[in-house]
């Protein structure tokens, strides 16, 4: 019999592997997969964020999640384990990631370095947004207020320029000159 | 002051685009572009992939699958930890998941199951004729369980591991500085496998060697058999 471990809500075991209104289950890590299909659905909304937190926007992380299961599917054996896979996945997202930089920026701007299988695919299905939040958090908290007020709109919670110098009773021009100050600023911070 | 391409890097980040490409020339660009990111990733954008990604990208998965090869579900797992045991000497979890998921033939070749890892288990391969090889001379190998590097300096050989030990990137070398240069976090290993230089608070571990010699007219080394 399959061990699953079952996500928020409590359901009964996931025999069909087809219902898409089934709540997930969590397959513990020395199960194997029942295909492919399964491996992908099992691990791709928690690849695609992981790799958000890295990149900061959607284009650029579809192409990435699209790359490393395009990659890593191919080889796949399925009757590897979850955990072997998902070690598989990560590894190949971390070289990924790596070639992205070097192909746009040339340097190696943010890495998978610290993530960990258990947390990327583990118990708590947005562990990459909590992070990412507790991150911007401490950042903007060691800012001056104005600094962290642009940062906050602009980035956060995605306000225009123009809405953000309404807020913050300033003109455009110089809520530009403002942010990139505090990006400035933020960035010798988180440095 | 920001440059040009941080900018509208930052601008194109912002407005949820497609960021622009641009050469990195300093640590403060760097600095600001990972900053820009992480708020970014903190911001209200963040709300999984769309529906529409995760099928599209489901349909291409299914239909580059359907034009492979079959994969046979071969092997026990157990085999597989063997294949892998030999071939890493446990550093190279790179080459280790590579080699386990890396086809049917490496594994499907493995002898039958014995139900221990077994450190014999592996070949003399050759990876280089000993004429190509001259004193003083690097040669990249991979015969296929492993990867590596093997060097002939003042007479003697020496083979090394070409995975990194710390996250398992593929080593490239430099030959102008005759370093080991792993692209994924600025880390150098010399060819004798010690850390130059790496950008990790704790330097990863020194690159596995293994046993190399000369027999027939060719450089060989001791690897699991591909």
């Amino acid at each position: 019999m399959r061990q699953v471990r079952i996500g928020r809500r409590s359901v009964e075991e996931n025999d069909g592997d087809r219902g898409t209104e089934v709540p997930r289950l969590r397959l513990v890590s020395a199960e194997a997969y029942s295909g492919w299909e399964e491996i992908y659905r099992d691990n791709v909304t928690r690849l695609y964020r992981t790799i958000y937190a890295k990149v900061g926007n959607r284009a650029d992380a579809e192409d990435l999640t699209a790359e490393v299961f395009l990659t890593a599917l191919r080889p796949l054996r399925v009757s590897a384990s979850v955990g072997e896979v998902r070690a598989y996945l990560l590894a190949t997202a971390r070289t990924v990631l790596a070639s992205h930089w070097r192909r746009t920026l040339g340097v190696q701007v943010t890495t998978l370095d610290d993530e960990r299988v258990e947390t990327v695919f583990g118990d708590a299905p947005t562990a990459a947004s909590a992070d990412a939040a507790a991150r911007a958090d401490a950042i903007l908290g060691a800012l001056p207020d104005r600094y962290r007020t642009i940062l906050r709109l602009r980035f956060l919670e995605g306000c225009s320029v123009r809405d953000t110098a309404d807020i913050m009773g300033i003109t455009v021009a110089n809520a530009k000159v403002l942010q990139h100050r505090a990006l400035g600023a933020a960035a010798k911070v988180g440095a | 002051m920001m440059a040009g391409g941080v900018r509208r890097y930052v601008e194109d980040l912002l407005a949820d685009r497609r960021p622009r490409r641009f050469r990195v020339r300093s640590d403060e660009d760097a600095d600001q572009v990972r900053t820009a990111i992480a708020l970014r990733a903190a911001g209200a954008g963040d709300d999984g992939p769309s529906e529409e990604f995760t099928a599209g990208l489901q349909q291409r998965l299914a239909a580059s699958r359907s034009d492979a090869p079959a994969v046979p579900r071969g092997p026990t797992r157990r085999r597989f930890v063997q294949a892998a045991g030999v071939a890493a000497a446990g550093a190279a979890v790179g080459a280790g998941i590579d080699h386990l998921v890396a086809g049917p033939a490496g594994i499907a070749a493995a002898p039958e199951d014995t139900g221990t890892i077994d450190p014999t288990l592996g070949a003399w391969q050759a990876v280089v004729p000993s004429d190509q090889l001259p004193d003083g001379g690097v040669h990249a190998f991979d015969v296929g369980t492993v990867a590596g590097f093997v060097e002939r300096t003042g007479g003697r050989l020496r083979a090394v591991s070409g995975v990194c030990t710390h996250q398992g990137c593929r080593l490239a070398l430099q030959p102008a500085s005759r370093e080991l240069a792993c692209p994924c976090h600025r880390t150098v290993f010399a060819l004798t496998g010690t850390v130059v230089r790496s950008q990790l608070r704790t330097p990863p571990a020194t690159l596995p060697r293994l046993p190399v010699r000369e027999a027939d007219g060719h450089v060989q080394v001791y690897a699991p058999p591909s």
